[in-house]
């Protein structure tokens, strides 16, 4: 009983020494708070983006943490889990700004759930850059706090178009299918103007709900409407399924572009030999060759850092996460401080090359800067087509 | 031309669907269990058939007889240890505690296979046929063939076996059984077991035509259920009609009004059945 007692109250005393330890320590940190989907439907890309932020937040803690007036502070991010469910992403933004005092916000994942949550960080004057949010109407809300590192929607498909109007003059007619949900029905009506703009004729546009298991009705009568260019968009496993039953059905067309699949790795294996020849654009591909003066110094250095702590290839939603980290880092250390007004202002004077792409936030808080790149997958491998400078191969038609 | 290919989809897909329905309306009908994990277990039959595929290279056409025996022997175990401590309480509590099992295997296959969608891609692949300028891929054959192999089966089954009458016998009257010395638990769980191997086995032929993730569960759910009512509880063949009526409504729907409206169109079709015609095109209560 004695030996209990005494090894309770040596427990009791070691946690106390730990605990106060960790106070002091608390001084010295810089907390950020980062809303995830963590489970539920759309884990696999809050886990992308929960792998971007830790590994700024390991590179900038390994180099001592962050220099801010003089003084270094360690980075720690302080995850809440929403569960898929944008009420919760809300609730857990108040939660990590009121109960946890974060110094600083990630937004959660996606436009909707990023819209939802920053009328409360605006609220509390709270710096937040939305990692993962694209739509226009997330940033014209007049919002000062709110900074987003995806160009809006229409800078993915007018280049498309621009270069399938110049490589491929013969396709005259395009039929859209579109996710039936924020993101992908905003860029396939994107698609559909930029389409119009450039004199194509779009034969077909219809919406499928979430969570269609059969998509044969609809492509056949695409197939009877015989378009050179088939315009899809969705998440990863409506993607796969369209596309297999595309094959099922002997549906060809010269250009067949997907969005947002076809940038992951996932969407290449599971595709197998139907992924040949799909066309698709995002924000940022791992060609990119930015020297830049972030913690990463330049987009080679960010890739292969990825690539020994994950073993596999960066998309451009781990480095839309991981240059977030290093936009905060920067206004940090341009601010001086951590005060709130100052972080904003850094932020929203900010003009830098990163390796995400140079890097400059436009009026409403959305980054107006990027040239996103138009890419195509060829003998399994994404190969870039736009921008000139990071060229990789030429477009080739013809997706059987 | 065009209704002719849409007829066809429809024709195969309401197959698919049958395929998907079948356990769960057997599970249904007989013991009246709304077994919810039914469409976790069709998404393990395919985790199976593509381990087997990726691994050993097995034909998911001899993943099927493998998938038969195991997932029989699972919903055997689950009836037996689990569900049978509450078969005779209200169907509010076999719901509560399938729902719960199903939180568990699914969250348990988030765990071991992550949420990533995967695609079993047979080399060479089976391709489609075309005839007359009308295709059909050759998987939704196949698994058109295996939903109306499974259903001969199964109404042989339960017409001509001594368990199968028992089942039967269970489900018009459960205490008469008892009293004619059938083994209700033994047969409560033999159902379930048949169940879970028609969930298995159609899992096995969904991953060659879907994308295999545990969030797709729900999703086989859903249509279960739908195909269920429309079709008729209990009764074999109620979930083989109920499958190719959907599928009709959806591909006409989707010609007519857009995809999106398809969804739209069959549920509100589940409304009006639930209202006017309960029991379902084929169903009828108590009997097979």
């Amino acid at each position: 009983m004695a030996g209990f007692r005494r090894w309770t109250i040596g427990t009791v005393a070691l946690v106390a020494a730990a605990l106060s330890a960790g106070s002091a320590w608390a001084q010295d940190v810089v907390r950020i708070g980062a809303p995830l989907p963590l489970t539920g439907p759309l884990a696999p890309e809050a886990i992308k983006q929960q792998q971007g932020y830790n590994l700024w937040a390991e590179l900038a803690n390994k180099a001592g943490g962050i220099s801010i007036g003089g003084k270094k502070y360690k980075v720690e991010i302080v995850y809440s889990d929403y569960q898929s469910n944008t009420p919760r992403a809300v609730q857990a933004t108040e939660q990590l700004i009121t109960q946890e005092k974060v110094d600083l916000m990630f937004g959660p994942f996606g436009s909707g759930a990023a819209k939802a949550a920053s009328s409360v960080s605006e609220r509390y004057k709270m710096p937040t850059i939305a990692a993962s949010a694209s739509s226009v109407q997330v940033y014209d809300q007049g919002y000062k706090y709110l900074f987003g590192t995806f160009t809006p929607n229409d800078t993915l498909t007018t280049p498309l178009t621009e270069l399938i109007k110049a490589k491929a003059p013969d396709v005259k007619r395009i039929a859209i299918l579109a996710r039936n949900d924020l993101f992908p029905l905003a860029i396939a009506q994107e698609m559909e103007q930029s389409a119009k703009k450039n004199g194509l004729d779009v034969a077909y546009f219809e919406k499928y709900a979430i969570g269609t298991l059969d998509h044969s009705a609809t492509l056949s009568q695409i197939k009877s409407l015989a378009p050179q260019w088939i315009f899809v968009t969705g998440y990863i496993n409506d993607l796969l399924l369209v596309r297999k039953q595309m094959v099922d059905q002997q549906i060809k067309a010269a250009v067949v572009t997907m969005i947002a699949g076809p940038a992951y790795q996932e969407f290449i294996d599971g595709a197998g030999p139907s992924a040949e020849n799909v066309t698709s654009a995002s924000w940022w591909h791992p060609a990119e060759q930015y020297e830049s003066k972030d913690i990463f110094g330049s987009t080679a250095n960010f890739v292969k850092l990825f690539r020994e702590k994950y073993k596999s290839e960066p998309d451009y939603g781990q480095a839309s996460a991981a240059v977030s980290g290093a936009l905060f880092q920067l206004a940090l250390e341009r601010a001086g401080s951590l005060d709130k007004e100052k972080v904003r202002e850094a932020l929203a004077t900010m003009d830098v090359v990163t390796f995400f792409g140079p890097i400059k936030f436009g009026p409403t808080g959305q980054v107006n800067s990027l040239e996103p790149p138009v890419f195509q997958i060829q003998n399994k491998k994404p190969v870039v087509l736009f921008p000139a400078p990071i060229k990789q191969g030429e477009l080739k038609l013809g997706v059987d | 031309m065009l209704a002719a290919q849409v007829l066809i989809n429809a024709l195969v897909l309401g197959c698919l669907y049958a395929c998907i329905a079948i356990g769960f309306s057997l599970v249904w009908g007989v013991l009246n269990v709304i077994n919810l994990i039914h469409g976790s277990f069709v998404v393990l039959g395919a985790y199976l058939a593509w381990g087997l595929y990726q691994s050993i290279g097995l034909s998911p056409w001899y993943a099927l007889p493998v998938a038969a025996v195991l997932f029989f022997g699972l919903g055997y175990a689950v009836q037996r240890l689990l569900l049978n401590r509450v078969i005779t309480a209200p169907v509010l509590v076999t719901l509560t505690l399938t729902f719960g099992l199903d939180l568990i295997l699914n969250n348990a296959m988030l765990y071991f296979f992550k949420a990533d969608y995967r695609k079993l891609i047979l080399v060479p692949p089976m391709g489609s046929v075309s005839v007359l300028g009308v295709v059909v891929p050759v998987d939704r054959l196949m698994a058109t063939a295996l939903a109306l192999a499974l259903t001969f089966i199964l109404y042989l089954i339960l017409r001509r076996t001594r368990v199968g009458r028992a089942i039967i016998a269970v489900r018009l009257d459960r205490d008469a059984a008892v009293l004619m010395g059938v083994d209700v638990r033994n047969i409560y769980a033999v159902a379930f077991g048949l169940g879970a191997a028609l969930a298995g086995t159609a899992g096995v032929l969904m991953a060659l035509i879907f994308p295999i993730s545990p969030l797709t569960s729900d999703g086989y759910l859903g249509k279960a259920f739908v195909v269920c009512v429309l079709g008729g509880l209990g009764s074999v063949s109620g979930a083989l009609v109920g499958g190719l009526f959907l599928a009709l409504i959806e591909g006409v729907g989707t010609t007519f009004l857009g995809p999106d409206h398809a969804t739209t169109l069959s549920f509100v079709l589940l409304i009006v059945f639930l209202i006017v015609r309960p029991q379902g095109l084929l169903g009828r209560k108590g009997f097979e």
